[in-house]
């Protein structure tokens, strides 16, 4: 049933938030923790009055790390807003190729953790697509989780864009061995077929992988009975 | 009295070697490892008394770290390090024999009094070790 249906969709929305800012959290903790550490190991240098040779050096290469992990959490920070944002308006312009970067950001420690290296294979001068990109985003989500849960250890997850005939394909395609680790996926393959649809576009399974077609502009997005 | 060996075992290599060299001036003999084969070959080959070891390291986590590293050496104390708070680990390091756990960012007053009370326990271990071999 329609209803249930976007139940199901809203529901595993729901929990794409959470998994995001649950992988952002811990991103943003390691940086923290670098930072106090370097702040530490300033303070001691100081406090214990340790006059080796290389103690200014040392302070020195203290500063730049601190200085580096703020600029990444900053960077990784506007990611986690940009993705936020992207729930604002149901239609939007927005570009396809920052979209699919913005879940590579946040989910890539989660990646590194299992082995798993993202490939981006993106076509430059893809227009900016006119739909719903929070929708979009998930959609995205929904096939690296599932690829995120197969992969026993060191693979790769290429996502490819491309634009022609009105129309923007993401590619989604995997590398490395695949087993069932027997993880569950975050919504069932269905809700993936009535999400592409609401966007007005489609999606095709491939050896490998999966393409995402989608128009270029939709002036709405199509009723869910349809 | 030879300085305590301590092994950090994290792959974010500015965290680890940062402390490395925190507790090294509290006169630690301290390293740091950024992958579990390494800390297989330091827990071999060097003895360390506390490894501090973080939960999610890349393609193997904290516990199977530790299970092993147990298995070189069953003295050996291990100290979690984690992000995650007290009731999301504790029923993972439940089954493992962790002597305690630290939360990252790391308050290194409580890291050092965690790391005394673990070489107390390996001593006392190793000294009812030796009672029992005579």
């Amino acid at each position: 049933m329609v209803a249930d249906k976007e139940q199901i969709m809203i529901e595993s929305q729901l929990k794409v938030v959470g998994k995001i800012l649950s992988a952002f959290s811990h991103e943003l903790n390691n940086h923290l923790a670098v930072i106090k550490e370097s702040a530490g190991l300033i303070e001691d240098i100081l406090n214990f009055n340790k006059s080796f040779k290389g103690a200014g050096k040392e302070n020195l290469k203290a500063f730049q790390s601190i200085e580096n992990h703020i600029t990444n959490t900053s960077w990784l920070c506007e990611q986690l807003g940009n993705f936020g944002h992207k729930m604002d308006e149901p239609l939007a312009s927005f570009d396809v190729n920052e979209s699919i970067n913005e879940l590579l950001v946040l989910l890539g420690r989660i990646a590194k953790q299992k082995g798993i290296i993202f490939e981006k294979d993106f076509q430059d001068n893809v227009p900016l697509i006119y739909s719903n990109p929070s929708k979009l985003q998930f959609l995205i989500f929904c096939f690296i989780d599932k690829n995120l849960n197969r992969f026993e250890r060191n693979g790769s997850i290429i996502f490819k864009t491309s634009y022609s005939h009105s129309s923007i394909t993401i590619k989604i395609l995997t590398r490395g061995e695949v087993t069932e680790t027997g993880e569950r996926d975050i919504c069932p393959d269905e809700i993936h077929e009535y999400v592409a649809r609401r966007l007005r576009g489609n999606i095709v399974r491939e050896d490998g992988g999966i393409a995402i077609t989608l128009p270029v502009s939709i002036s709405s997005e199509a009723d869910a009975h349809d | 009295m030879s300085a305590a060996k301590v092994v950090i075992v994290d792959d974010e290599v500015e965290f680890a070697s940062t402390l490395s060299e925190r507790l090294t001036l509290r006169n630690y003999d301290a390293k740091a490892v950024y992958c579990a084969e390494d800390a297989f070959t330091i827990a071999r080959k060097d003895q360390p008394d506390v490894v501090l070891l973080d939960m999610k390291m890349p393609g193997m986590s904290g516990t199977e770290i530790c299970g092993i590293i147990k298995q070189f050496n069953p003295a050996i104390q291990v100290i979690m390090l984690t992000g995650e708070s007290g009731s999301e680990i504790l029923p993972e390091i439940a089954e493992e024999d962790v002597f305690d756990y630290v939360m990252k960012p790391v308050d290194i007053e409580e890291l050092t009094r965690k790391i005394d009370s673990a070489l107390k326990k390996a001593a006392a271990l190793k000294q009812m070790d030796e009672h029992g071999s005579r």
